[in-house]
């Protein structure tokens, strides 16, 4: 009777586990129609966890048609387990300066194990030519 | 023999009390990611809301077209359809900077006196809520609609924000 209590609590605790670590599958074209035009990124990793949790695939960047900048950083949780994360994006001008924006705020997000997130931003206005991204565990 | 004892109370309750002085915080300003979170529509979501539909609009290009550069925006009424007080300006005064500091848009500040706006500004906020055994969830759907001079809509957006938590269960 002992035996069986036993063997079914690791069952439930084996399920639980298992139920925690559901992943994310993913398809897409082989050959990839559109043309990312990809920003060469220099990365400082204070947080070796966190980047293997909501890892930096790459940044692509473009001006729309109204002369903003807007970027997409792709995320890729390479973990097991479901993270919990927050990102800012702030905003520079062509002399370096900050660009103040009701934008440049830490913003919440969820990743799931195995999933790609894609995070866009579009510059608060036309003086803006660069960008820096952070990201935190929650 | 009782000395003794007292003191060694008087150090289990010294021992006892130090956890909950360390609990005890001051004040202290938050401008990291670890604000917190409640069930309802916080600042911190409307900013995000704001920032996505700011987002959405800019890209959309429909300012550029104004015949008038910037064009003049008037922002209407937002409706609260939740169950919960909001102050619907911490929407909107989000956008109004947002779209003044982009220059590619002004907006009236004379609450509704200006005759002739390029572009008016409206929307609803909706709260939908679900409760699934201890999970108790509810989701805020944003939408807001931006109508031309011919009150049609020009630009439409609808963001949500999807917010769970657990009830703790009995323990074992």
């Amino acid at each position: 009777m002992r035996n069986i209590s036993w063997s079914s609590l690791v069952v439930v605790a084996a399920a639980a586990f298992l139920s925690a670590c559901a992943g994310v599958n993913t398809v897409e074209r082989q050959d990839p129609a559109g043309n990312r035009q990809m920003v060469p990124d220099r990365r400082v990793i204070t947080d070796q966890t966190l980047d293997r949790m909501v890892s930096v695939v790459g940044v692509n960047e473009a001006t729309i048609s109204t002369g903003l900048l807007k970027i997409q950083v792709e995320l890729l949780n390479r973990s097991t387990s479901t993270q919990n994360f927050a990102y800012l994006i702030e905003w520079f001008d062509a002399n370096g300066m900050i660009v103040n924006s009701t934008s440049s705020r830490w913003m919440n997000r969820q990743i799931l194990p195995g999933q790609t997130v894609d995070i866009t931003a579009i510059a608060p206005n036309e003086s803006v030519k660069d960008f820096r991204i952070q990201l935190a565990r929650k | 023999m009782n000395t003794k004892r007292t003191l060694v109370h008087c150090l289990i309750a010294a021992l006892a009390a130090l956890p909950l002085c360390s609990c005890a915080t001051t004040p202290h300003v938050v401008e990291g990611p670890n604000k917190a979170t409640s069930m309802g529509i916080d600042t911190e979501d409307f900013a995000s809301q704001a920032d996505q539909m700011i987002q959405s609009l800019l890209s959309s290009g429909i300012l550029d077209k104004s015949a008038r550069k910037p064009a003049v925006m008037v922002v209407g009424r937002i409706v609260n359809n939740t169950t919960r007080q909001l102050d619907t300006d911490l929407l909107t005064k989000n956008i109004r900077v947002a779209l003044n500091k982009s220059g590619k848009a002004t907006t009236d500040v004379t609450g509704g006196a200006l005759s002739d706006p390029d572009f008016t500004l409206s929307g609803k906020i909706i709260e939908n809520r679900v409760r699934q055994g201890n999970i108790r969830q509810s989701t805020y759907t944003f939408q807001l609609s931006l109508s031309d001079q011919a009150g049609t809509a020009a630009w439409e957006e609808q963001k949500e924000v999807t917010k769970q938590s657990e009830r703790a269960g009995a323990g074992f």
